[in-house]
């Protein structure tokens, strides 16, 4: 199967077994193609894996940590193509990844991300509210890795509607007009999963709004709702008790693969798409782990050819939970994101004179 | 402005009076009087005793290094630096700058001050841990506890990023030293001090072991557990944050012996951490390979060894050496023919060479090749942070004092001159 074949079949629809045997010939093709078109990854290559025999599985395919795109936006394209460089939201005081694009990589990567899409809201675009302020997109020029979601979401509605103001307060009056025109019928929602919760749903709470015709997406972690003690369960209870939204999709993703998002199913799972796989690696020896146990998520994808991201080991948790055994009939592995690495603090250098007597 | 007192009392102050307190007319201090000894010893005495500092093992190594015994052997080391005609007296007021995020090494900088008979006034950092805090406690209760000239000999202060508080500090100082990374040294260094007074800084620093690969190829089975227990205590204890734990470890000798010697000392420091049941969180591993990826990429790495616990990235030469670090059990690994090979590579900023198989004249050797350009301390393995007098270049028992010179009569020291008249 071809990268365009995996594109175009439904989505979710191949068996883990054929689906690993298109990627590993896929993936293993990117690994020679950035080999041979980035002179770092080729070193990083010799170096990492000195031993490296052909890849046979998924598994074998050589992975780079994502982190290392904050200090080396590594390319395999030359500089004359560079048609695009996404930049990640970054946690505060830390570099953000960049990430190299030329126009055939974004073009797959939007094709993609529709395809994902489709599969769930159908090919037709449907009128969509944003869980946004529209101060967000306001200067094109100084985009943000959140704007650059939103704008992305934006191509899968029409006849756009924010739910917030420019101070982040809900707008009930253009819910209220939104959901007169358009809430008798299918229509879409996205937001920022954080956004969502705190902004529209608390707002919209006790205030009698009909949102059962929406399909809510949202993205973006659950970080700052876990400070808050909200879950999935919360969320989706919620949405259920005050508004009557029972459609409601997370997604996992992140700026480095961008189109190759993990969509939640119907049974709240995350499934990755034809096109895209999911590794659990043991967190010390990066083993790969069997289903059931939580580990350090690798995430593959064949998207990337402008950059060697094709297999990163991400800073986040994960747990698969089924292969090929899912009740929203969904093929492939159902996973789960539990979140990131706890963050270590090593101790400042001179400390070094504290630590002395004991010698 | 207002300052908070931390020590001798616990109280809010204006900034004018704490500067009036610290530069009032104060009766001079004897270094390693009786009184200041007696206090040193019984603050060490004090954390020993204390419930709650026993919870921490820092704290009981900084009492280890501070018991009485100890005081008596810098006490004969500071006797030897006596001549007969100079006068060794304290230099007045220190002015201590910790670094924030360290827990107990305003001790080790006060302790040397405080012995040789020097008032000390610490900038405590407000966001203290808990350390901090015991300790902070206990120096109250033994300068309560000791003679009516110690009590106020010390004063710790707290006050959030205010340049006016240092400013005025500084000004009142003799010396003021300041510990703590490169921006911070350069901050506090903008700010002035009085005409006659000195600072000490202790900047950013990084440390390196050397090994003779011929007398490690010596050494039995035992000999090189021994010497890789020594290594992990060096770079394992602070997870390889100190400015003394070994980021690199340079292999002297021919390559048909320096080859299989690497081999079998990182099998052995392996087997080590194995044994010691060693485990970094996560975050430290994912670290390490990030760290690991762009030293891959930016340096001539050759190869790469990953225990999980350790990882070793060996450099085909020595041309350049990264000045960020992953820490936390990643090594740089090199060969050299000979120990003055290291000469033309390691910079200002290296400071510890612990070293393996080498003797006195050879180590002797380096140090004056190195002409003062790096390299501040040469120890065996396993001492690399074993704190001392002698740190960053310093020795800290001088610097905190002044010399007094003096000539009882005149000629006294040059024969025949007595009859040539006095100048002016």
């Amino acid at each position: 199967m071809t990268v365009a074949d995996l594109l175009q079949v439904s989505q979710y629809s191949l068996p883990q077994p054929e689906k690993e045997e298109a990627l590993v010939e896929q993936l293993a093709a990117l690994t020679e193609h950035h080999r041979r078109n980035c002179p770092e990854y080729d070193r990083l290559l010799r170096v990492l894996y000195p031993n490296r025999g052909p890849i046979g599985r998924l598994s074998d395919v050589p992975y780079l940590p994502v982190g290392l795109f904050k200090s080396h936006p590594l390319r395999s394209v030359p500089e004359t193509e560079i048609f695009k460089t996404l930049q990640s939201s970054g946690t505060t005081g830390q570099q953000p990844s960049r990430i190299v694009l030329d126009r055939e990589t974004a073009q797959r990567q939007t094709l993609a991300l529709s395809r994902i899409m489709t599969h769930l809201l159908g090919p037709r675009r449907l009128p969509m509210l944003l869980i946004e302020s529209p101060s967000l997109i306001q200067d094109r020029r100084q985009i943000g890795a959140r704007a650059a979601g939103l704008l992305g979401m934006m191509n899968f509605g029409r006849d756009h509607v924010y739910a917030l103001n420019d101070r982040m307060e809900i707008d009930l009056d253009a819910v209220r007009a939104f959901l007169a025109r358009f809430g008798h019928q299918p229509f879409l929602m996205f937001g920022f999963t954080f956004v969502v919760w705190q902004h529209f749903l608390l707002s919209l709470a006790g205030r009698n709004v009909d949102l059962s015709n929406g399909t809510l997406i949202h993205s973006g972690g659950w970080k700052k709702l876990q400070e808050k003690a909200v879950g999935p369960e919360e969320l989706r209870r919620r949405f259920l008790s005050e508004t009557r939204l029972s459609r409601i999709y997370n997604f996992y993703g992140m700026v480095e693969q961008v189109g190759s998002v993990f969509l939640e199913g119907e049974d709240g799972y995350l499934y990755p798409p034809n096109f895209a796989d999911v590794i659990v690696r043991h967190p010390v020896t990066f083993e790969e782990l069997p289903p059931g146990q939580v580990g350090v998520l690798q995430v593959l994808s064949v998207l990337p050819t402008s950059y060697p991201g094709h297999s990163l080991l991400t800073e986040d948790l994960g747990v698969i939970h089924a292969v090929d055994n899912s009740s929203c009939g969904r093929h492939g592995k159902a996973f789960s994101a539990v979140g990131r690495l706890p963050r270590a603090e090593l101790r400042g250098c001179s400390d070094v004179i504290a630590s002395s007597v004991v010698a | 402005m207002d300052v908070e007192i931390l020590v001798p009392e616990v109280r809010g102050a204006p900034l004018e009076e704490v500067v009036a307190r610290l530069s009032a007319p104060h009766p001079p201090l004897v270094p390693f009087s009786e009184p200041v000894v007696d206090l040193c010893a019984g603050f060490s005495q004090a954390i020993f005793r204390d419930r709650e500092a026993s919870r921490y093992p820092e704290l009981a190594a900084l009492a280890f290094w501070m018991r009485r015994a100890e005081l008596a052997r810098l006490r004969a080391d500071f006797e030897k630096m006596a001549r007969t005609d100079t006068v060794t007296v304290p230099r007045g007021l220190v002015f201590h700058i910790p670094p924030g995020n360290v827990d107990t090494i305003f001790v080790y900088s006060w302790l040397l001050a405080a012995l040789t008979g020097n008032r000390n006034v610490i900038r405590m950092s407000s966001r203290r841990a808990p350390q901090s805090d015991i300790l902070l406690r206990l120096w109250r209760e033994s300068l309560s506890h000791a003679a009516p000239e110690m009590a106020q000999s010390t004063m710790v202060v707290g006050y959030g990023h205010s340049d006016e508080a240092t400013r005025a500090l500084s000004l009142a100082c003799d010396v003021r030293v300041v510990w703590g990374g490169d921006r911070t040294v350069s901050a506090i260094r903008a700010v002035p001090l009085a005409p006659h007074a000195r600072e000490l800084t202790f900047a950013d620093r990084a440390s390196l072991a050397a090994i003779h690969a011929g007398r490690y190829s010596e050494l039995d089975e035992a000999g090189r557990a021994k010497l890789a227990e020594r290594f992990f205590n060096d770079a394992y204890w602070f997870d390889q944050m100190a400015c003394s734990s070994p980021r690199l470890v340079v292999w002297v000798g021919a390559p048909e012996t320096a080859i299989p010697a690497t081999g079998a000392f990182w099998d052995s420091l392996a087997a080590c951490i194995r044994r010691k049941h060693f485990e970094s969180p996560a975050a430290i591993h994912m670290r390490k390979l990030v760290f690991s990826c762009e030293a891959i990429v930016d340096l001539p790495v050759s190869s790469y060894r990953r225990d999980p616990e350790a990882t070793v990235l060996q450099l085909e030469s020595l041309a350049s050496l990264p000045r960020e670090h992953s820490g936390g059990g990643l090594f740089f690994t090199a060969r050299v023919d000979y120990l003055k090979d290291l000469v033309p590579v390691l910079k200002r900023h290296h400071q510890t060479l612990t070293h393996f198989g080498f003797d006195a004249p050879e180590l002797r050797d380096l140090a004056a090749r190195f002409g003062g350009q790096a390299i501040d301390r040469m120890v065996p393995v396993g001492q690399a942070l074993r704190f001392g007098r002698f740190w960053d270049g310093y020795d800290l028992l001088h610097e905190f004092c002044r010399f007094t010179y003096y000539e009882s009569q005149v000629g006294e020291r040059a024969p025949g001159d007595a009859a040539a008249p006095a100048p002016m």
